[in-house]
């Protein structure tokens, strides 16, 4: 009988289902996009009050990302399909 | 003279309305024609946008200093315009990015395709532009896709180029590519503007 440990990846639960871990979704800055436009797609996709997306906006265009929305992998995905739909600069990855 | 877009009417019966001359309305529809073919789907070599390489032809940025050109792509090479319609979704997993791009980019390039199409469209019935909301929609993407590309065409990278590029433009003739694509990028940024005004107050 071998005294050596369980393998290591049974003990460590996979990156995409760590409950704890969300990700997010991050708009990036570019200098094509308007300031009201990125307001507009923020308020239309994600149903955030005006306010809560222009501070994104200004988020966005002062610090160059901004994220936009966290939640499960599939979601954050689909966040990014419809981002890129509307010409926005906008990725997914696990939360840091 | 061309008037952005205002909001008329209410409920239903809500448009969003601009008056665009013939010229301006054949120009916009043209780049829209133009950014739908680039976005169809690769067919081998030799499917570049020439006819948006005539328009922008002799764009030389010289202090970007790459030289961007569709032209001088090697065949098979994507187009860097592309890369701004359809960025890469994750920026330090390739393999995320990659099957995000399997998964996404046909729909993707089917939708952006559709709203081009049906803007374009509406520009050819007369000087009088009325949208409803969902049109209104489809003509903020399409003008966004134009932009994004004559943008990349431009060398806009970073927020403080499109001033540079006016410093160019100012020290060149009426008649130089870079001031009349310049112009161009310039009218649709103020037509987008006067859209997505009036739907924000909407």
């Amino acid at each position: 009988m071998s005294l050596a440990p369980v393998t290591e990846e049974v003990l460590r639960p996979a990156e995409d289902v760590a409950p704890d871990v969300p990700w997010v979704t991050i708009v990036w800055n570019d200098p094509v996009n308007l300031m009201s436009y990125v307001t507009f797609v923020l308020q239309q996709h994600f149903g955030y009050a005006r306010e809560k997306a222009e501070e994104l906006m200004i988020k966005v265009h002062t610090e160059g990302r901004a994220v936009v929305a966290t939640g499960r992998r599939e979601a954050m995905e689909a966040d990014t399909e419809a981002l890129h739909g509307w010409g926005l600069w906008a990725t997914f990855q696990k939360d840091a | 003279m061309a008037q952005g877009f205002r909001r008329s009417g209410r409920g239903g019966q809500r448009r969003f309305v601009a008056t665009l001359d013939a010229q301006e309305r054949s120009v916009v529809a043209s780049l829209m024609a133009q950014v739908r073919d680039l976005l169809e789907p690769p067919q081998g070599p030799g499917t570049g946008d020439a006819a948006f390489d005539d328009l922008v032809a002799g764009l030389t940025l010289a202090e970007g200093g790459e030289g961007q050109e569709a032209a001088s792509l090697e065949a098979g090479e994507r187009d860097p315009a592309l890369d701004r319609l359809l960025p890469a979704a994750h920026r330090e997993d390739e393999g995320a990015a990659a099957e995000f791009r399997r998964l996404t980019e046909g729909g993707l390039r089917h939708r952006k395709g559709s709203a081009l199409a049906a803007s374009a469209a509406v520009l050819g019935d007369g000087d009088r532009v009325a949208l409803d909301e969902p049109q209104a929609h489809a003509f903020l993407t399409a003008l966004t896709d134009v932009r994004l590309v004559l943008g990349e065409r431009l060398g806009l990278r970073a927020d403080e180029d499109h001033e540079r590029l006016e410093v160019a433009a100012d020290a060149l003739g009426a008649d130089d590519p870079l001031v009349h694509a310049l112009a161009l990028y310039d009218f649709l940024t103020w037509l987008q503007e006067t859209l997505t005004e009036a739907l924000l107050r909407s």
